[in-house]
C-alpha cells in the first residue's frame, strides 16, 4: 500500500490510458468489459490520491457528480462507434464542465460555453453528420484512426498537468505574483477614480477582457473575421439567378 | 417561510401554471382561428366548448404509445422530453409577477440570485433545438430527416439577431437581470419602457422568437404540404403532445420576455406603480403583467392565422440580409448614443430612420431582381 501512495499518478494513468485504449473502436474489437473494468480501476485510484476537495457536503457531491459525468461522457464520445451518438455525447461532457464553471461561481463562462459549443458547435456537427449519412455510416467512420498514439498523447497531457498540480502549493503563485512587480493590471481593468468594483461577475469580466486582456480579444476577434472572409471566399458559388 | 419550501410552491405554481395556460391556449388558438375565418370553433364540450381541453387530455394520455421498429429507440424516447424540459428551464429567471412585493409563500421568480438571467435563457433556449433534431434524425424517416434539418439550419441562423436585439437594452439598462431591467422600467413610468428607445429592437425580438419556436408563418420544419408532419411524422399520443407542450411554452416565455424587456413588465400608470402600496397590489401588477402576456399571445394567434408561411430561402434572406444588418446597425446607434450622453429618446427616430432606410433599399433591390428576371425571361424567349 505504501508503494501505491507514492506512484499513485502513475499506476492510476497507465490503468485508465490503458482502458481507454482497450476500448478504441476498431475493426477487431476486443472484449469491452475487461477494458471498461481498467478504465474504471484507473479512475478510481485516481479520485483516491487526489483527495476530497474541501467546501460543503453538496459543493462536493456536485463536483463529484459534474467531473465523473465529464470524464465518463468524453471516454463515451471517443469510444463509440457512431457519428451521431459521439456528438451527443462531447455536448453532454460540454455541458458537465459547464456545471463546474457554475459551481466554482462563473456563471457567464458556463452559459457562454453552453450557447457556442452545446448550442452551436454540436448542432453544426449533428447537421453535417446528418446530412452525410442518411443510411448507416461507412466502414472509416465506424473506428478509430490512431488508437495508440492519440491515447498517448492524451495521457501524456493529463499526467503532466496533474503531476504539476500535485507538485504546486497554492502559496508558491501568490509568491511568484509578489516577486514579479512588472505584470501589474492593466489600468483599463481598474475603477474609474472615486469608484468601486462590485463583484458582479459581467462588470469584472468585460473590464478585465477589454483591458488586461485587450490585445488577445482584438487579435481572437480579427483571426475569426478573416477565417469567416475565408469562409466565404472558398465556398463554391452558385450560378446566378438560382436558390 | 423555509427557502427550500417557496422555491418547491414556486415550481410548482410554474409548472402547474404553465401546463395549465397550454391547454387552454390550445383551445384559445382554435377559438381563435374559428373567429378569423368566421366558424364556430369547437363548442360541443361544456358551455362554448370550455371543457374541450380536459377531454383532449383525457383522448390522448389513453392513446396507445406507439414506437415504430425501424427507430434509434433511446433517441426517439428522449427527443419529446428535451424539447419540453429545455424550454421549461428557461422559465427558471423570468419573473413573473413583482418579486419586491411577493406574498410570503410565493417569490414569483424561481431563480432570483441569477444575475446573468438574459444569457441563461438564450443558451438553455439554444438547447431546444436538440429536441427537433433528435426526434428527426432518430425517426429513420426521410420527411422528418427533412424536418429537422430546415428546424437546426433555421433555428441557428435566428438565434443571432434574437441576441444581438436584445443587446441594445442591456446596453442602456447595464444589466443582464430581468428583474433589474423591469425595475428600471417601472421606476421610470411609462415614459420610461424600453419599447420608446427600442422600438426596432422589439420588432427584430418579436420575429427572431417566432421563427425560433417554430411557429407559423415560420414552421418549415413541419410544414404538411411539403414534409407531412416535419419531425414529429413518426410521433403520436403523449409523445407528440410534448413536443407542443415544449412550443407552446416557448411561446409563453416569448410573450413574457417581450412584455418584462420592453413593455415595463407588471407596471401600469396610476393603478400599478412601484409607490403603490395597497393592500393585494401585487395582486393588481400579477394582473397587469398576464394581461401583456396574454394580449402578446393573442397577437402571435393573429400573425399565425393571417401571414402565410415562408418559402425557406426567403426564410435565410429575411434573417441575414435583413435582421442581422439591422440588429447591429441598432446596437451601434445605442452605443453611440450612450457614449455621447444624449438622452435616450433620440434613439425613437434613429430606429425608425434606419426601419425606413433598409425597407427603400430591400424592397428596390427586390424590384430591380424581378424586372431583372423578367427581362431574362422574355429574352428567352
Amino acid at each position: 500500500m505504501h508503494w501505491l501512495e507514492e506512484h499513485w499518478l502513475g499506476v492510476s494513468l497507465i490503468l485508465m490510458g490503458g482502458g481507454v485504449w482497450w476500448l478504441m473502436p476498431r475493426s477487431w474489437q476486443l472484449p469491452r468489459i475487461i477494458g471498461l473494468i481498467t478504465a474504471l480501476a484507473g479512475a478510481y485510484l485516481m479520485s483516491w490520491g487526489i483527495k476530497s476537495v474541501g467546501g460543503d457536503l453538496g459543493d462536493t457531491v456536485m463536483f463529484w457528480v459534474f467531473a465523473t459525468g465529464a470524464i465518463a461522457c468524453a471516454i463515451l464520445m471517443i469510444t463509440n462507434r457512431n457519428p451521431v451518438y459521439a456528438a451527443l455525447w462531447f455536448a453532454l461532457a460540454t455541458l458537465n464542465v459547464c456545471g463546474l464553471f457554475w459551481l466554482e461561481a462563473a456563471p457567464f463562462l458556463a452559459a457562454a460555453t453552453v450557447i457556442v459549443y452545446a448550442g452551436a458547435i454540436v448542432v453544426t456537427f449533428v447537421f453535417v453528420i446528418m446530412l452525410a449519412q442518411q443510411s448507416g455510416a461507412t466502414a472509416y467512420d465506424q473506428h478509430a484512426r490512431q488508437p495508440l498514439l492519440a491515447t498517448l498523447a492524451a495521457f501524456l497531457v493529463l499526467g503532466l498537468l496533474l503531476g504539476m498540480l500535485r507538485d504546486a502549493n497554492p502559496g508558491d503563485v501568490l509568491v511568484a505574483k509578489a516577486q514579479s512587480p512588472g505584470v501589474t493590471a492593466n489600468l483599463l481593468s481598474q475603477p474609474a477614480p472615486g469608484k468601486t468594483l462590485d463583484d458582479d461577475t459581467m462588470r469584472g469580466l468585460g473590464r478585465s477582457l477589454f483591458g488586461d486582456y485587450l490585445f488577445a480579444v482584438e487579435l481572437a476577434g480579427t483571426l475569426l473575421l478573416i477565417a469567416t472572409i475565408g469562409a466565404i471566399a472558398i465556398a463554391p458559388r452558385r450560378s446566378r439567378g438560382t436558390l | 417561510m423555509n427557502e427550500i419550501v417557496i422555491t418547491l410552491i414556486t415550481i410548482a405554481v410554474v409548472i402547474g401554471g404553465i401546463l395549465g395556460a397550454c391547454m387552454y391556449l390550445v383551445l384559445a388558438e382554435r377559438k381563435v382561428s374559428a373567429w378569423m375565418q368566421d366558424r364556430m370553433g369547437p363548442n360541443r364540450v361544456g358551455p362554448y366548448g370550455l371543457i374541450q381541453p380536459v377531454a383532449d387530455a383525457i383522448k390522448i394520455v389513453l392513446k396507445e404509445g406507439v414506437i415504430p421498429a425501424h427507430v434509434d429507440k433511446a433517441l426517439f424516447l428522449i427527443a419529446p422530453a428535451i424539447s419540453m424540459f429545455t424550454t421549461m428551464l428557461a422559465f427558471a429567471v423570468v419573473p413573473f409577477g413583482p418579486v419586491e412585493q411577493a406574498p410570503s409563500w410565493l417569490r414569483f421568480i424561481i431563480a432570483p440570485e441569477v444575475n446573468i438571467g438574459l444569457v441563461f435563457i438564450f443558451a438553455v433556449g439554444s438547447l431546444a433545438i436538440y429536441g427537433v433534431i433528435l426526434g428527426g434524425w432518430a425517426s429513420n424517416n426521410k420527411y422528418s430527416a427533412l424536418g429537422s434539418l430546415r428546424a437546426s439550419a433555421q433555428v441557428i441562423s435566428y438565434e443571432i439577431p434574437l441576441g444581438m436585439s436584445v443587446l441594445g437594452i442591456v446596453l442602456m439598462s447595464g444589466t443582464l437581470d430581468l428583474n433589474e431591467i423591469l425595475n428600471k422600467q417601472a421606476a421610470a413610468g411609462i415614459l420610461g419602457w424600453n419599447i420608446w428607445f427600442q422600438p426596432l429592437a422589439a420588432l427584430i425580438f418579436y420575429i427572431s422568437s417566432l421563427a425560433e419556436s417554430n411557429r407559423l408563418p415560420f414552421d418549415l420544419s413541419e410544414c404538411e404540404q411539403e414534409l407531412v408532419g416535419g419531425y414529429h411524422t413518426e410521433y403520436g399520443g403523449l409523445r407528440l403532445v410534448l413536443f407542443f407542450l415544449g412550443e407552446y411554452t416557448h411561446l409563453i416565455t416569448i410573450s413574457f420576455l417581450t412584455a418584462i424587456l420592453f413593455f415595463g413588465g407588471w407596471h401600469f400608470p396610476w393603478i400599478a406603480t412601484p409607490e403603490s402600496t395597497y393592500r393585494f397590489a401585487w395582486l393588481v401588477k400579477l394582473a397587469v403583467l398576464l394581461a401583456k402576456v396574454l394580449f402578446s399571445v393573442f397577437l402571435i394567434m393573429l400573425i399565425r392565422w393571417t401571414i402565410p408561411r415562408f418559402r425557406f430561402d426567403q426564410l435565410m434572406e429575411l434573417t441575414w440580409k435583413v435582421f442581422f444588418p439591422l440588429a447591429l446597425a441598432n446596437m451601434v446607434a445605442v452605443m453611440v448614443v450612450m457614449q455621447f450622453g444624449m438622452p435616450p429618446i433620440v434613439l425613437l427616430p434613429i430606429s425608425i430612420l434606419l426601419f425606413a432606410v433598409f425597407g427603400f433599399f430591400t424592397v428596390t433591390a427586390k424590384r430591380l431582381e424581378l424586372a431583372r428576371r423578367r427581362r431574362a425571361s422574355l429574352a428567352m424567349r
